[in-house]
């Protein structure tokens, strides 16, 4: 045992290529018990924890992407790369634990003879070798162990069997440390007269003739599958000794099948977009109650004064806006969890790769652009995974224009405004329109900045889609989960204070300078003066000023400055439009019925400038236009500013989407007008 | 010659070189496309773009502009 308390904990690194097990060794480690960490400078994302205590190991444990090789292709994997050499905070690791799986140690062994050969202290975790078993094969630990000239530790993922031994390997690194020079390693990616990946690969080759064994001859193996693995393996003999997965290519002869493919593509994500909705509806309507109850008891339990309705409409609501879109987060990263998890998301991305290519993006911008749909936050940070920089941009470029969930209750209000009451149906068409008049939008507007993309974003050109297409498996639940934990944590500790703040922000721009309005209270209930109070506070409110300052400007549009004032305080989440138009027009009842009562109070509103009514055909379908295009969130444009790494972006984003909004809104206002509709 | 980019569904071919003019040449090195490996072309996307082949037992989906630059024998 070490003595010396100041000794530096040791570092170890967890690198492998995608696919290769590295996560599920990873929690298997850590307990899932880890936390993220930004690099510097980047928006590259880690993990790192202490070694579960069972395995009596001190070492800070970081994971990592997943890489193919040294040779950084995408400005995150070079940074990736380059933290090998040297983190800025954590310095070398100590000890390289080099992730490969059994069945591709053709490819996978790239990585671990690249990292031997610059000198890292590296051990192969060799994984899926339970797989291999079942085609009849077995590597040789220790054989490969010395071919490779470092230690070889086969461990199985679910079952745990091997992790003892990893752990006797890695406790024996961290005694001879002292052996081991890390000064020797040095960051040269372009060495001309380095061994190139063909030289590897060469190497490779002549490796893997020495490392396979016959199962052990005490396995219970039945003779009928025995059989089936002999015709496998001379059917290998031709192909270099490995062959894919037979049962994969049998499914992927119908998911990949040039017609059904698609269609299955198609609906597999109708499925999961639905779900994110119709699943988190309860959920959401239930943390909607319980925080306005929250307020409601606030209010009436405390004396009324600023700083009750700090606590009550400030804090309280503003935890609920943010609050209330977890349930949806939750559902989409568990369903695209299980989805990646399975081995299908990755088909996905091909099949859609080529329409995609078309307007300047990848297969890759798919899954981030899916989860548009739910909240621009997830979907934005999720973008980090498209390797191109150029397509990368254009995705979180668009993504704002995905119509997220938040925009919902807006359209909902309007569309019961638009149709009559005898025919609700028709609701559901007018939605589905409006989602797909926003994908064509959003298609076309992606196509358009593609052509202008140099102008804003100056990046490398060269666009590249190879992409493994994993083995099937079942997804493994318990790692799906423990995903989509902390990515909604993430969700909730990056958008949750900015949200937070402008609603406070909101709040005092909605609250003050009025702040306690005298107002007749006889023969009206609790709810009613609150109700009467609220609105008069909001009329004479600096927002309003801003309103009726931006009044000009919303006119053309057939609109006056109380709906102006909805859409400022929608800048802090555009569900409070709806709950701020109800404000702006003095509706006073609180019961089941508000949404009937400002239907009425909005279908009696009149532009009080020129007497002419204020919610027409025309211009509630104008404000569906407005929201399809604007943006309005300004947790949004700060999660672009941190994932582009500058303003420019976010600032062209709001710009360009909010003028357009506006200008769209016009011409369908003062187009409807034209044809007669008013 | 004819390249990745033109195999028939299910038929293979022998790698003989990789065209290192391309951008991405060095990734479809690093992904296990080298000389004297064999290559089965196992599916085509609706769009006939991109394509999943089959090397060294491992399934990769490769645009058919990327695929063209590895040559067969």
């Amino acid at each position: 045992m070490k003595t010396n308390v100041d000794v530096q904990i040791p570092l170890i690194t967890l690198v492998g290529p995608p696919n290769s097990g590295k996560t599920t060794l990873f929690n298997t480690l850590s307990g899932k018990n880890y936390k993220t960490v930004n690099y510097p400078g980047s928006t590259v994302e880690y993990y790192t924890s202490r070694i579960l205590a069972k395995y009596n190991i001190n070492a800070e444990l970081l994971d990592s992407p997943g890489i193919v090789s040294l040779i950084p292709e995408s400005p995150d994997e070079k940074i990736a790369v380059d933290s090998l050499y040297s983190h800025p905070k954590l310095g070398v690791p100590d000890v390289l634990l080099v992730t490969v799986d059994a069945c591709q140690l053709a490819r996978h062994l790239l990585l671990p003879k690249q990292l031997i050969y610059k000198g890292f202290n590296v051990i192969v975790v060799l994984t899926m070798t339970d797989i291999l078993a079942k085609r009849g094969k077995k590597v040789s630990e220790s054989k490969l162990s010395r071919e490779l000239n470092c230690e070889v530790v086969s461990v199985n993922g679910r079952s745990k069997k091997g992790i003892e031994n990893l752990i006797q390997k890695v406790n024996l690194k961290l005694e001879r440390l002292n052996e081991f020079d890390k000064g020797k390693i040095t960051l040269n990616h372009s060495v001309k007269n380095d061994k190139t990946s063909i030289d590897f690969f060469n190497e490779i080759e002549e490796i893997l003739k020495k490392i396979y064994e016959p199962l052990n001859p005490d396995d219970k193996i039945d003779l009928a599958s025995a059989n089936k693995e002999l015709v496998v393996l001379q059917e290998e003999i031709s192909n270099n000794g490995f062959s894919p997965d037979e049962l994969t290519l049998k499914i992927d002869r119908v998911l990949l099948h040039r017609f059904w493919g698609f269609v299955i593509f198609l609906l597999v994500m109708g499925i999961t977009f639905t779900s994110i909705f119709w699943l988190a509806q309860p959920l959401m309507n239930l943390i909607d109650e319980l925080f306005t109850d929250l307020n409601t008891l606030v209010v009436q339990n405390f004396n009324p004064g600023w700083f009750t309705y700090l606590i009550s409409d400030g804090i309280i609501s503003g935890t609920g806006s943010v609050l209330v879109f977890v349930p949806q987060i939750l559902i989409l990263f568990l369903v695209l969890g299980l989805l990646e998890d399975s081995g299908y998301l990755a088909r996905g991305a091909m099949l859609i790769d080529k329409p995609l290519s078309k307007i300047g993006l990848n297969g890759r911008s798919f899954v981030p652009m899916i989860s548009g749909y739910a909240c621009a936050i997830p979907a934005i940070i999720a973008a980090r995974t498209i390797p191109n920089k150029k397509e990368r941009l254009l995705t979180i470029f668009i993504i704002p224009l995905m119509s997220c969930s938040a925009r919902l209750p807006v359209y909902a209000l309007l569309i019961a405004y638009l149709i009559p009451k005898d025919k609700s149906w028709l609701g559901g068409i007018i939605l589905g329109g409006i989602y797909l008049f926003s994908i064509l939008t959003s298609v076309v507007v992606a196509f358009i900045i593609n052509k202008f993309r140099k102008k804003i974003f100056t990046a490398e050109e060269s666009s590249s889609f190879i992409l493994e297409l994993p083995t099937y498996k079942l997804p493994k639940f318990s790692s799906v989960l423990s995903h989509t934990y902390n990515s909604s944590k993430q969700y909730i500790y990056r958008a949750g204070p900015i949200i937070l703040v402008f609603s406070l922000v909101l709040w005092f721009l909605t609250y003050f300078p009025h702040i306690n309005p005298q107002v007749e209270t006889n023969g009206i209930t609790f709810e009613q003066k609150q109700n009467i109070e609220r609105s008069e506070r909001l009329e004479k409110s600096y927002a309003a000023d801003l309103g009726k300052f931006i009044e000009p400007i919303m006119l053309p549009i057939g609109m006056d400055w109380r709906i102006g004032v909805s859409l400022i305080s929608a800048f802090a989440a555009r569900e409070v439009f709806v709950s701020s138009l109800a404000l702006t027009f003095k509706v006073t009842t609180d019961d089941d019925q508000s949404q009937n009562t400002l239907l009425t109070s909005l279908r009696e509103a009149k532009i009080q400038a020129t007497g002419q009514k204020l919610f027409t055909t025309a211009t509630s379908a104008g404000l569906i236009v407005f929201f399809i295009f604007a943006l309005q969130c300004l947790s949004t444009v700060a999660v672009s500013r941190k994932e582009t790494g500058g303003w420019k972006i976010p600032i062209l984003q709001v710009l360009i989407f909010t003028s357009l909004a506006y200008v769209m809104t016009f011409i369908t206002v003062n187009g409807l007008r034209f044809i007669g509709i008013q | 010659m004819r390249t990745v980019a033109e195999l028939n569904l299910g038929e293979k071919g022998i790698i003989s070189e990789i065209d290192f003019s391309h951008p991405s040449s060095k990734r479809i090195i690093e992904h296990g496309f080298t000389p004297g490996q064999i290559i089965e072309l196992i599916n085509k996307s609706t769009f006939n773009d991109p394509i999943a082949v089959s090397i060294r037992g491992t399934l990769i989906a490769i645009r058919k502009s990327e695929a063209g630059c590895i040559k067969l024998k």
